[in-house]
């Protein structure tokens, strides 16, 4: 249904110590990414609570990025095993429900690496554009 | 299985003996109300009332988990009380343990293998049909007509957990109780009841049949469930006639949150908001955020809930809510391989993690 998407709106959860900071630096590195990304910068990505990314999807985001720091190197050490926990009962939850759980995507892009954090988003983006616009869009009882 | 013995006392003498022999500070099961149709959870601290105590009466006004939680949250009784607890409101109280919202610290637990209840508002005590086709149903060790379909398709309806377990199942309402006592307290229990122990009674076989058959009605339940939620407009085809009452949370023995994350100013938008809203979507139905409480509450709750069905006890428009909540809640639990009430010292999946899992939820 959705063939011209550039309208493709994505909710990027992003944590403050890797991944923000990947994408702080793929901008300096003036890597190019695909624009369809709204980021929504957290201290940690434990923070993201299933409700968030549930929101998110009821009320119409196409997709949902969760990042983090790759498991071991958590600023606060463990936090990213809580929060990949939570994003597997979001993901679950999501299943549940019939919204399809491939919309929402968890990556660990440390903070070094810039071009994975371009390469994930395009990945992500185009991934979702495959799938169309998330049905809920256009939902108003929902 | 435990050792299951012939008690010899009916239900009034085993609740006289809680007194006398146990020495208990009170008894909590249901009691008639003076209404003469309702019962509700109740405490005893003496036997004058017991007569008007009918443990077994199949209704839930209330998870009983909530009441003991009440009983036990800040400091455990200083002496024993005798709790009377339906299965799902044993796992309940488990989970609230983990919680830190009760104990079982001066609790005797007695529990008895749940043949399910009636919705709150279908049953009364003088409905005599209904309670005599129920007691059949009971000692035939079959579902019986009416219960609610989430106790008909409840498969862990054995009183694991309990301190003294209540065998009915498959056994007339008018024979001794047939006691078993898996816990040390409740051997230590045993002993003071001073009980023939030589007596023991074989475990019934209409057990195992009402397993089959409450398995078997699970499976459909889950079917209907999963084809029932089918995306944003399966979601909105059960959920419409929500009227956001927020009661399913308010009873719900999981949901102990004296201010609710739904009811709080999160969820309060600046006016502006709702405008802007509107105008991507061209209407906006109020309240909002409907469908996201629903889920949400299963995103809290839903890894422990046990259940018990008091959610949709209480819906006022009639939403399958437990129905919803067992199928998608059994599916999250199932990720973290973690059986709710199970067992207290099992750690609540969000708060715990290993090293190398879940990478199926990774990129």
């Amino acid at each position: 249904m959705a063939n011209n998407e550039t309208d493709i709106k994505i909710v990027a959860f992003l944590c403050n110590w890797c991944t923000f900071t990947a994408a702080d630096l793929a901008g300096t590195s003036r890597l190019k990414y695909a624009p369809n990304i709204r980021i929504v910068k957290v201290m940690c990505s434990s923070r993201i609570e299933p409700v968030f990314i549930l929101k998110a999807l009821l009320d119409g985001a196409d997709g949902v990025l969760i990042g983090g720091c790759a498991p071991g190197d958590c600023h606060y050490s463990k936090g990213n095993f809580y929060a990949r926990r939570k994003i597997a009962l979001a993901k679950t939850l999501a299943e549940s429900a019939g919204l399809d759980s491939d919309r929402i995507r968890l990556s660990w892009i440390p903070a070094s690496e810039g071009p994975k954090f371009a390469h994930v988003v395009n990945e992500f983006t185009e991934h979702i554009k495959n799938l169309g616009y998330n049905p809920a869009r256009r939902e108003v009882y929902i | 299985m435990e050792t299951m013995i012939d008690s010899r006392m009916i239900m009034t003498d085993f609740l006289a003996a809680l007194f006398d022999k146990l020495d208990v500070a009170a008894v909590a099961a249901m009691s008639k109300l003076p209404s003469g149709e309702k019962a509700a959870y109740t405490l005893f601290t003496d036997k004058s009332g017991l007569k008007e105590c009918v443990p077994f009466f199949p209704a839930m006004p209330a998870n009983a988990a909530r009441a003991i939680s009440k009983l036990t949250r800040e400091e455990a009784p200083s002496k024993t009380v005798a709790v009377f607890l339906r299965p799902c409101e044993l796992r309940a109280l488990t989970e609230l343990i983990k919680i830190k919202q009760a104990s079982l610290d001066n609790l005797l637990i007695i529990s008895y293998d749940c043949s399910g209840v009636f919705p709150f508002q279908k049953i009364n005590l003088s409905d005599e049909t209904k309670l005599n086709a129920y007691q059949d149903a009971v000692s035939t060790g079959k579902n019986s007509e009416g219960i609610r379909p989430v106790c008909a398709a409840c498969t862990r309806f054995t009183p694991r957990g309990a301190d003294i377990a209540i065998s009915i199942v498959g056994r007339s309402a008018d024979q001794p109780l047939v006691l078993s006592f898996p816990s040390e307290k409740g051997q230590t229990a045993a002993k003071q009841l001073g009980l023939d122990v030589s007596k023991t009674v074989e475990a019934s076989p209409a057990v195992e049949s009402l397993a089959r058959e409450r398995k078997t009605a699970e499976e459909a339940l889950t079917e209907q469930v999963n084809e029932s939620l089918s995306g944003a407009q399966g979601l909105v085809n059960i959920f419409d006639r929500c009227i956001s009452c927020h009661a399913c949370s308010y009873v719900c023995p999981i949901c102990y949150c004296k201010n609710c994350y739904f009811d709080s100013q999160t969820f309060e938008y600046f006016p502006e908001s709702y405008f802007t809203r509107m105008t991507a979507k061209g209407t906006l139905r109020m309240p909002v955020d409907r469908v996201l409480f629903h889920l949400g509450r299963l995103s809290h709750m839903g890894i422990s809930c046990v259940a018990c069905g008091m959610c949709e006890d209480v819906c006022p428009v009639n939403i399958p809510v437990s129905q919803i909540f067992k199928t998608a809640g059994s599916k999250a639990q199932a990720v973290f391989d973690y059986i709710p009430g199970e067992n207290s010292d099992d750690p609540l999946p969000l708060l715990a993690y290993a090293e190398n899992e879940l990478e199926e939820f990774e990129d």
